[in-house]
């Protein structure tokens, strides 16, 4: 009888030793593959943005076919982790939210200005449901242009800052 | 930054005015984006421009290449585009790059944020960091620069790359054009601009039919709440003038008047007649109202839905279904209690209040100012205490709703629950909400628990207050006993219609809102309507032409890209091509729920536009690949098309469609009722009876949608044999993804990015070996898998 399969054979992560990543004359990221293979440009997606930020990271081709899954940025040698990480600090741009100064609402509408880890800033939300509140006083937030925000613990905030939450979520 | 002079917001109000300000100015010039530049870059860009350069775009960022929050600038003259990037440096770094050397420019769409990015032949570099806030303005000056290379590379003009897709900023209206501010997501009128006065004129034409009936119920309201504070003023004589002096009589060991009782007889009647007046006349008033109220609905409602079936596809393409129908059925509720109730209880309560001050000035104008002393404190109170509330009530509400969104989820998926043993991990998430609930439950009691008596202790000052000026007043002989008493009783009747005026500001904002709303339906415009001098065109013969029609849904990307072919009456089209390719356009084009943008569509050599759009649309009959249903019986739905078919013709197209069969089976037969979108009969059955549907309507046009991809295979070989017979003698345009469908076309037309890529019978396709053989011989290898 044959045996069912072992799932954990069906994913191969490419081996951080024989990757190489770069970047080239068109600021586009390079990728060699252990086969030997060199694609450019290649585009990196995080298959866990909110969870697994620097593990599993998708590597796509320009046709957005998958040329492969880095297990973990960390293995990488240095130089490529450095080009990685730079790539998806770019294509990931969600600051942290550490102080709410202000925030008014009317007719569903709220305006925010708060002081993020990169300086401040003021947005605009249309309803509540663009607050997503996720374990352990996480909280997500989408703004009206499509801009990202987290809060990485509500909780950790000034006291000021909670109440001016407290009355969205 | 964010205490100094200007906030980020302003600035950025300034920034969305500033361009439309210059553009202004330049209008003899063409329109660009051209934001003012900051001091500290003029000096710099003294030494880097030549003498005649002139700048022609100039936009800033809100982000850094570094990740920080910050203001860079992209700049470009006739000569070259100029890239300041300051990246926590002093001074900013300077790309200067000739347009001559610039090959695309290219806008490159990441999670958060964007990069505006220059390709030169040997490089390229990113020029722009800007979060999603920007889009829309950089999407605009893209153009403007490609626009600027263009004319000194006119030769490339033509073939370069440089045009390519921007980001859709019209589609979503999220903030409003005229103020800038966010629209929130319930409305799709901003409440900032909504004109309120202009509004309630308006809405108010629809309570001037009824002012037979409106003006008497005002009036009786007027005279009620005048009559209300009368029974008060009765007391007070009978205090004053009976009671107390009886008192007086018998303490002082004299006979009470003997007249007394008849007199206390006739004030108590009067106050019993007083409330019986109030009560009476309140229901005959409340009665005319909600007639008057539900009169202007039914007008308002009837008058909203009629125009709304007239408004063509893409006005409901812009806005969501549930949004259309809350206008329909909240809103115009919303606006009946402004007009009937909220209009006429603003009157009435403000005149119970003139009339209740007036006595009691004229009574004890000192002691009426005390009397009106705590009452902004209650009120101030009432409200700081609502508003806590409603936070707090509003928390417990999603905590109900988190109980009702697990029940939602588990109680369906009760069999994967128990598949996979997770009953467990189920009953600890439902606890965990449920002590939540419990949570808020309790909050909610520390508050509501406290007001009661806070607010009665608040009164009570009111009481005592009255007690002690009034006491002391009478003890002064100034007051009498049946005053004070008569102030006590007002006091108590004050609250209620002070805090109904206090509301209605937010009352009248919300019937505002509602108002535009509604009017927004009635104002608009049908972009697809019949011209006045249209044409019937009652015995089609079905030959449609299209002559280079070009379309678009958005203005941004051509859905249909110039495209010319003609069919010959009787003759089935098929219309091959990837999802998007532009098929289920050209069928919108045909049926015309949708114009051209460019181009005619001409049927019979008529333009289709000049023909009335009821003979045209008569004449074409639509089967889709969900068809859709109403709720009714088999026989209504398949007369929808035909209402005064006979039972035999509509038995006749159920057998044409091989319908009927499985119709008989059932045992309420034809009377069947289908149920909400015919969910009570299966998607083959569906199918047969939206082909029957269209049978019965004989139309000269017919069009195929996918009529077949969702059935089973031997259904599919059924509803393939009821088509077969439905497409005899007429035109018709079937669409399908399994090409064995379209066995029965005359010709096929392959679609590619909205034009025609191939055109030609299946023969001849094949033979010529491009993209249709491609799809066709990936089809049979499919087949052959389906058929093992």
């Amino acid at each position: 009888m044959e045996q069912p399969i072992q799932i954990e054979d069906e994913v191969q992560f490419l081996d951080p030793e024989r990757l190489k990543i770069s970047r080239n004359q068109f600021a586009e990221l390079e990728a060699e593959l252990p086969d030997g293979s060199v694609h450019a440009p290649v585009e990196p997606v995080r298959t866990f943005p909110l969870t697994q930020p620097d593990q599993y990271i998708s590597l796509l081709d320009a046709h957005k076919n998958e040329l492969g899954l880095v297990e973990d940025i960390n293995q990488l040698k240095e130089a490529d982790r450095t080009i990685l990480a730079d790539e998806l600090e770019k294509c990931y741009f969600m600051p942290k939210i550490t102080k709410i100064h202000d925030l008014a609402g009317r007719f569903g509408v709220t305006e925010w200005d708060a002081e993020t880890e990169v300086g401040s800033v003021s947005f605009d939300l249309r309803s509540r449901n663009d607050i997503t509140s996720l374990d352990r006083g996480r909280i997500l937030i989408r703004d009206i242009d499509g801009n990202r925000y987290e809060i990485v613990n509500y909780h950790k905030l000034d006291p000021k800052s909670i109440t001016l939450l407290e009355t969205q979520i | 930054m964010h205490s100094g002079g200007f906030s980020r917001r302003d600035m950025h109000r300034m920034a969305r005015s500033a361009g439309s300000r210059n553009n202004a100015r330049r209008s003899d010039l063409e329109m660009t984006t051209l934001e003012e530049v900051p001091e500290t870059l003029q000096g710099q860009l003294e030494d880097l421009l030549e003498s005649e350069e002139e700048i022609r775009v100039a936009i800033s960022t809100d982000l850094q290449f570094n990740g920080t929050y910050g203001t860079d600038w992209v700049l470009a003259t006739e000569k070259r585009l100029l890239a300041f990037n300051q990246n926590g440096a002093p001074t900013p770094e300077v790309r200067n790059i000739a347009l001559e050397a610039i090959d695309q420019i290219e806008i490159r769409e990441l999670h958060g944020n964007n990069y505006m990015k220059v390709r030169t032949s040997e490089g390229a570099f990113e020029v722009a960091r800007y979060s999603k806030r920007f889009a829309p303005k950089f999407a605009e000056a893209t153009p403007e620069i490609e626009a600027l290379i263009d004319k000194i590379k006119p030769e490339e003009a033509e073939t370069s790359k440089r045009h390519r897709k921007y980001v859709d900023a019209g589609k979503n209206k999220t903030r409003c054009e005229t103020c800038g501010r966010p629209i929130p997501r319930w409305s799709d009128v901003c409440p900032n601009c909504v004109e309120k006065g202009k509004l309630l004129v308006r809405l108010l034409r629809y309570a001037i039919p009824f002012w037979k009936v409106s003006v008497p119920a005002l009036l009786i309201m007027l005279v009620i709440r005048l009559v209300g504070v009368y029974p008060p003023i009765l007391s007070k004589t009978l205090i004053d003038d009976i009671l107390v002096p009886a008192t007086m009589a018998v303490t002082g060991g004299q006979p009470v008047d003997s007249g007394a009782f008849g007199q206390l007889l006739t004030i108590v009647l009067m106050m019993v007649g007083a409330h019986v007046f109030t009560a009476v006349f309140s229901a005959v008033r409340g009665y005319m109202m909600t007639w008057v109220g539900q009169r202007i609905t039914l007008t308002l409602r009837n008058d909203a839905f009629q125009h709304m079936s007239v408004l063509s596809l893409d006005f409901y393409q812009q806005r969501e279904t549930g949004n259309l129908m809350s206008r329909i059925t909240q809103d115009v509720g919303r606006l009946r209690d402004f007009i009937a109730e909220g209009l006429q209880d603003i009157i009435g309560d403000s005149m119970a209040l003139v009339y209740m001050c007036i006595i009691m000035f004229v009574i004890n104008w000192q002691l009426a100012l005390w009397v009106l002393i705590p009452i902004p404190l209650i009120i101030l109170f009432s409200f700081y205490f609502g508003h806590k509330m409603h936070k707090v009530f509003h928390v417990l509400w999603r905590r109900y709703a988190g109980i009702s969104t697990i029940l939602a989820s588990t109680i369906p998926g009760i069999r994967v629950v128990k598949a996979f043993t997770r009953e467990k991990y189920e009953v600890d998430r439902f606890q965990e909400q449920t002590y939540q609930v419990f949570d808020g439950e309790m909050n909610a009691a520390k508050l509501w628990t406290l007001y009661q008596p806070i607010m009665t202790f608040l009164t009570y000052i009111g009481t005592v207050l009255i007690w002690l000026v009034g006491g002391r007043q009478i003890l002064n002989g100034e007051l009498t006993l049946g005053e004070i008493t008569l102030f006590m009783t007002y006091m108590t009747q004050f609250l209620q219609p002070v805090r109904t005026l206090a509301q209605m500001n937010r009352r009248f904002l919300r019937a505002a809102t509602s108002a535009e709303r509604v009017f927004e339906i009635l104002d608009t415009a049908p972009s697809v309507a019949s011209r006045k001098d249209a044409i019937d065109l009652p015995n089609m013969r079905g030959q449609v032409e299209f002559r280079d029609v070009f379309f678009s849904y958005d203005s941004e990307k051509n859905a249909i890209n110039g495209v010319s072919f003609t069919t010959k009456p009787g003759e089935m089209i098929g219309l091959v091509g990837h999802s998007g390719a532009g098929k289920s356009t050209l069928i919108n084009l045909v049926t015309r729920f949708y114009d051209p943008s460019e181009g005619e569509i001409l049927i019979d050599g008529h333009d289709s536009r000049d023909i009335e759009l009821r003979s045209l649309r008569g004449q074409i009959g639509v089967v889709l690949q969900d068809p859709f249903l109403f709720e009714g019986t088999i026989a209504d739905n398949i007369g929808y098309g035909k209402p005064e078919a006979t039972r035999q013709e509509i038995i006749a197209a159920a057998k044409a469609a091989n319908a009927h069969d499985f119709i008989v089976k059932f045992p309420d037969g034809y009377d069947t009722t289908v149920g909400e979108r015919g969910a009570r009969v299966s998607g083959g059955e569906r199918q047969r009876i939206s082909i029957a549907r269209a049978i019965l309507k004989n139309p000269r046009i017919l069009i195929l949608d996918e009529a077949t991809s969702s059935v089973d295979t031997e259904t599919e070989s059924r509803i393939q044999e009821a088509l077969g017979r439905l497409i005899q003698g007429r035109t018709v345009f079937a669409i399908a993804h399994r090409l064995s469908t379209l066995k029965h076309a005359n010709r096929l037309v392959v679609l590619k990015e909205g034009t025609v890529d191939e055109i030609g019978t299946h023969e001849e396709l094949i033979a010529k070996g491009g993209t249709y053989a491609n799809l066709c011989e990936k089809q049979t290898e499919l087949s052959k898998i389906r058929a093992w």
